[in-house]
């Protein structure tokens, strides 16, 4: 995936052999250090209020001396008195589901709204940005009027579809702004060849898409995790909460029991932290300012 | 497949024009139930999880429905009552100050970052995934840690406070040090957005370009502010519609720091039209409030759509 050289020269490492290094360029690789020690402060202090999370949910017990404790009882603890692995299990589910349907049907509208170029495709590029434009709150009520006359309005499935629709107009966005990016050529060489317009679709343009479809995925993943507003109001009984419910609930009950608060939300932390460290490289938001067109 | 990614952020904006030609000859014979097809499962669940309930929204914004029911017709009476009422407007005014204020402040500092990490030096990488975390971390988290930094007296910012001799300073007791940690708390969780937006914008504009202005004489400064900012001042705009919309409609950030306290002053209109439904149970009011925000926004959305395809059919 990454070459060597490249990883080289992003890394900053591609000067040439070191008996060549001259005056010049030693004073620049100084700059540059000391733009690395400023940078390093202004990340420390913005990443302190994620970094006191961590800290604070390994430390537990005050003693009558005024100090701490530093172990993993406060993960023991949530683990073994509050249902976190229940919260954890329906944030996975709703999450996993959400993005595998918001991709793909990111994936598919995609495709016409940057192939075609017509009055419907942009009053629906429109529409989509209207809609994605508007507070939840619009929304949430009379959704959870229907939901609960269907009988949908406390489950994960429910929330999950509310999802879908809430991320939905950003995944077309992406996913049509990484189509422009593929030339029409490659399809055209296909129908010369044969294959008809979904067989285009799938073999040439989704094959090259890769890096679309997991900015998408990650976006989508975003959104149904860290989702507060929905969830609140849609799920009810405990055994459906999701992490971010289950956190508030726990914190609003041991308000000042801070370490199993913490424990509890490095569990919530993790997995968008994970993903995004992970497949950060091919996340990018900034195409979807060329999809609104 | 490093170099698949690229294209995404520079295709975006640098192949437009010719783009837009492509478009126009791609005509595959026999094409349009395929590609209707493929449109059929956002539209659905456009009309249906959107269309439709913004319709039911305007109905219920029309009657006095509470808890018990949808509530008798009353005409355009909850409108009428959310203009003359004082908290409305004092909504109004903290949802403004909010959103101006930390979206501007955001944009300076994450354009800031930027411009440094675009050139390389020892760990930038690390840098630039590290800067996203705040806002990768789910605001229900993030909320919890800066509730245990300010909210009571021993917490580490009111004792650092207290030590420098500020003296007793209740943070979210007070109404302005409470709107300040809003603001603060929405400006940390939303550089890392504007970081990712100038970033790929800057990866468009042209070396050379800038390479010439140095050798004209240009400062530093002038550079960025006659130069780049002016050749990227299309992206910056669509930075900042997201990022007002992102703001506008932000309720947890709100609602978990302070729920809108102390005395109403940080209730942004959502978190203002949420209470009203959920916790006063004026069903029709609230609503009504949600659909002002709603008109404002279309409008919004609407003019500044307009604005971004004048400004990319110039340049």
């Amino acid at each position: 995936m990454t070459t060597p050289v490249h990883s080289a020269l992003r890394a900053g490492t591609a000067t040439p052999a070191a008996d060549r290094i001259t005056r010049k360029q030693r004073r620049e690789s100084a700059a540059g250090w000391a733009k690395t020690a400023v940078m390093s402060v202004v990340t420390l202090v913005a990443l302190a209020p994620i970094i006191m999370i961590l800290v604070l949910s390994v430390r537990s017990g005050q003693t009558a001396s005024g100090t701490y404790s530093w172990n993993f009882s406060n993960y023991v603890e949530i683990f073994s008195k509050t249902p976190v692995l229940d919260y954890l299990y329906n944030s996975l589910a709703v999450t996993l589901g959400t993005t595998v349907f918001a991709v793909v049907i990111g994936a598919l509208a995609g495709y016409p709204m940057s192939r075609l170029r017509n009055r419907f495709i942009g009053g629906y590029t429109l529409s989509l940005f209207v809609v994605q434009s508007l507070p939840v709150i619009v929304f949430v009520i009379p959704l959870f009027v229907v939901f609960a006359k269907i009988g949908m309005a406390d489950t994960l499935s429910g929330v999950a579809v509310i999802f879908i629709a809430g991320s939905m107009a950003v995944t077309c966005w992406m996913m049509a702004a990484y189509y422009d990016s593929i030339p029409v050529e490659l399809e055209e060489a296909a129908w010369v060849d044969g294959a008809s317009l979904w067989g285009g679709f799938v073999r040439v343009v989704l094959r090259n898409s890769y890096p679309g479809i997991l900015s998408a995925a990650i976006f989508s993943f975003l959104v149904a995790w860290n989702d507060y507003l929905v969830a609140t109001v849609f799920l009810r009984s405990q055994s459906n909460f999701t992490l971010p419910i289950g956190l508030q609930t726990y914190f609003q009950q041991n308000a000042t029991d801070w370490g199993p608060v913490m424990a509890m939300s490095v569990v919530m932390l993790l997995p968008p932290v994970i993903v995004f460290a992970v497949l950060n490289r091919f996340f990018s938001i900034g195409g979807i300012g060329g999809a609104i067109k | 497949m490093t170099d698949v990614s690229v294209p995404t952020r520079s295709a975006a904006r640098t192949d437009r024009p010719r783009g837009r030609e492509r478009k126009a000859e791609s005509r595959h014979p026999g094409s349009k139930k395929t590609m209707a097809a493929m449109l059929a499962p956002s539209i659905f669940l456009l009309i249906a999880l959107n269309a439709y309930p913004l319709f039911y929204a305007v109905s219920q914004s029309l009657r006095d429905g509470g808890i018990a029911g949808p509530g008798e017709f009353i005409g355009l009476e909850n409108y009428t009552t959310a203009l003359q009422d004082p908290a409305f407007w004092e909504a109004v005014r903290f949802t403004l100050l909010f959103t101006v204020v930390s979206v501007f402040v955001a944009w300076v500092i994450g354009t800031a970052l930027a411009l440094v990490l675009r050139r390389s030096f020892p760990g930038r990488s690390v840098f630039r995934v590290l800067l996203l975390l705040p806002w990768v971390v789910p605001v229900v988290v993030s909320t919890t840690s800066w509730n245990f930094l300010v909210a009571t007296p021993s917490s580490p910012v009111p004792t650092l406070l207290r030590e420098l001799g500020f003296g007793d300073v209740q943070i979210l007791a007070n109404p302005g040090s409470a709107m300040a940690i809003v603001i603060i708390f929405k400006i940390w969780g939303t550089v890392p957005f504007m970081m990712m937006m100038m970033s790929s914008a800057l990866q468009a504009v042209d070396p050379s370009v800038e390479e010439a202005c140095r050798l004209d004489g240009a400062s530093r400064w002038q550079r960025i502010r006659h130069v780049i900012l002016p050749i990227m001042s299309k992206p910056v705009y669509i930075a900042w519609v997201l990022a007002s919309i992102f703001t506008i409609n932000d309720f947890p950030s709100v609602f978990l720091l302070t729920g809108g306290g102390p005395v109403g002053s940080t209730s942004t209109l959502v978190v203002f039209a949420y209470r009203l439904v959920f916790q006063d149970f004026r069903t029709g009011y609230g609503v009504a409030v949600a659909f002002l925000i709603t008109t404002a926004l279309i409008a919004m959305s609407i003019y500044f759509f307009r604005r971004i395809n004048r400004a990319s059919a110039n340049g």
